[in-house]
């Protein structure tokens, strides 16, 4: 099963992403950070395949671990999270550093699974 | 299923690949001429008059265009043409795919109606404001959204009331708040019973029961509705050209007496009928 880590500041959003990877049988979430730094340092320890971030949070911001982490890990798969729907220059940004997909909200549960699957 | 635009869903759907859409992007980039760029690709104005025009926009907070014509670079008829000729010769992003061979022109018109049957329940239909309200089609359809969100994310049957002038903002159990700034300034509230933070925290949180949730994780879920909610306004906005940038939702506990309206905004409530005798309300606090 292939690993995934969730980082969004919001308990709502973990809540909501870990029941919908745990329970899909093909991802196994292996914890979640509340930003950018927690995630990087999460990202050695945990080893995730997949990490689902959100775009806006408080300390470092999920565009700036993105910058990061496609430097550090090129294994990693990143899918941002947003309810923005691809507002403005950050959607473009996050595509040109290296993300994956985007993943809008509020959540449909198929559609989050068909990202991650064809990750 | 979001407010989003045509690129984002093309690549969501798996229709085009993330490479595909920045080629396509910068394509557009290339192609799609800013208003000073095509100013002076029809020999109106200079680069240096640009240059001079962006300099004075950073004392004084106006548009390009009608800076050009303040200083009087460009008349009001040349600022017209330019306006008129990006807009006709506009690349948008279906035919940008078309030209990188992400996608053939025969299916950008079946992809573009599937677009618009995912976009249809984001359409906005009749929201009445009192009258004098500025911005009022922005405010319609952040009402519009707020409904239909309850139904789509909370599952929960409603009857929005008229919409109304407020002098107070009522008290109810808790309140959770996110700020608009860009284009527009405003505040964007919702404030439940009880109740309600309950059958939120439910649907949020897709659980049964939440009686063991902690206050926090019930206060979050809140929030977390109107992020959504407030990011799918700003993204319908951009849409109608407005930009609308979101802030980190906060929550409020009013006092019994509720809380007053600060001086120099206008307060707009949206009474929500529930039944069961929980209360819900959206409220705008816009600046004037």
């Amino acid at each position: 099963m292939k690993k995934v880590l969730v980082v969004d500041d919001s308990l709502s959003v973990v809540r909501q992403l870990e029941k919908i990877i745990s329970e899909s049988g093909d991802f196994v979430c292996v914890g979640h950070a509340k930003n950018g730094a927690e995630a990087i340092k999460m990202n050695h320890s945990e080893n995730p395949d997949i990490i689902c971030m959100d775009m806006n949070m408080p300390g470092m911001d999920g565009l700036t671990a993105l910058r990061t982490l496609s430097v550090m890990d090129k294994e990693v798969k990143v899918v941002m999270v947003t309810s923005l729907g691809g507002v403005g220059d950050k959607f473009t940004e996050a595509l040109k550093l290296g993300a994956k997909n985007v993943i809008s909200k509020p959540f449909e549960t198929d559609n989050v699974l068909r990202i991650l699957r064809e990750l | 299923m979001a407010v989003k635009f045509f690129g984002q869903f093309l690549v969501e759907q798996g229709i085009v690949s993330r490479d595909a859409l920045v080629n396509a992007i910068e394509l557009q980039d290339q192609k799609n001429l800013k208003l000073g760029e095509m100013a002076v690709s029809m020999g109106y104005i200079t680069q240096a008059e640009i240059e001079r025009a962006h300099n004075a926009q950073m004392s004084k907070d106006m548009k390009l265009g009608d800076m050009l014509v303040e200083m009087g670079f460009l008349t009001l008829t040349q600022l017209n043409d330019v306006i008129t000729r990006q807009k006709n010769t506009h690349l948008y992003i279906g035919e940008a795919l078309v030209q990188v061979g992400a996608i053939s022109s025969e299916n950008l018109q079946q992809h573009l109606a599937d677009f618009k049957a995912d976009q249809a329940m984001y359409v906005s239909d009749g929201i009445e404001l009192p009258t004098g309200i500025a911005n009022s089609n922005i405010w319609e359809m952040t009402a519009d959204l707020t409904y239909k969100m309850i139904t789509r994310v909370l599952d929960l049957q409603f009857r929005p009331g008229k919409c109304v002038r407020s002098e107070v903002i009522a008290p109810n159990f808790m309140m959770a708040a996110m700020d608009f700034s860009g284009d527009l300034e405003a505040r964007y509230l919702i404030s439940v019973s009880e109740g309600l933070q309950q059958s939120i925290a439910k649907a949020i949180l897709r659980e049964e029961s939440v009686d063991d949730e902690p206050s926090e994780v019930l206060e979050d879920t809140v929030m977390e509705f109107v992020n959504v909610v407030c990011g799918n306004v700003a993204a319908k906005a951009s849409q109608m050209g407005v930009i609308l940038n979101i802030n980190p939702p906060v929550t409020i506990h009013p006092p019994e007496s509720g809380l007053p309206v600060p001086e120099g905004h206008t307060a707009l409530s949206f009474p929500i009928h529930i039944g069961d005798g929980d209360q819900m309300e959206m409220i705008l606090l816009i600046k004037n």
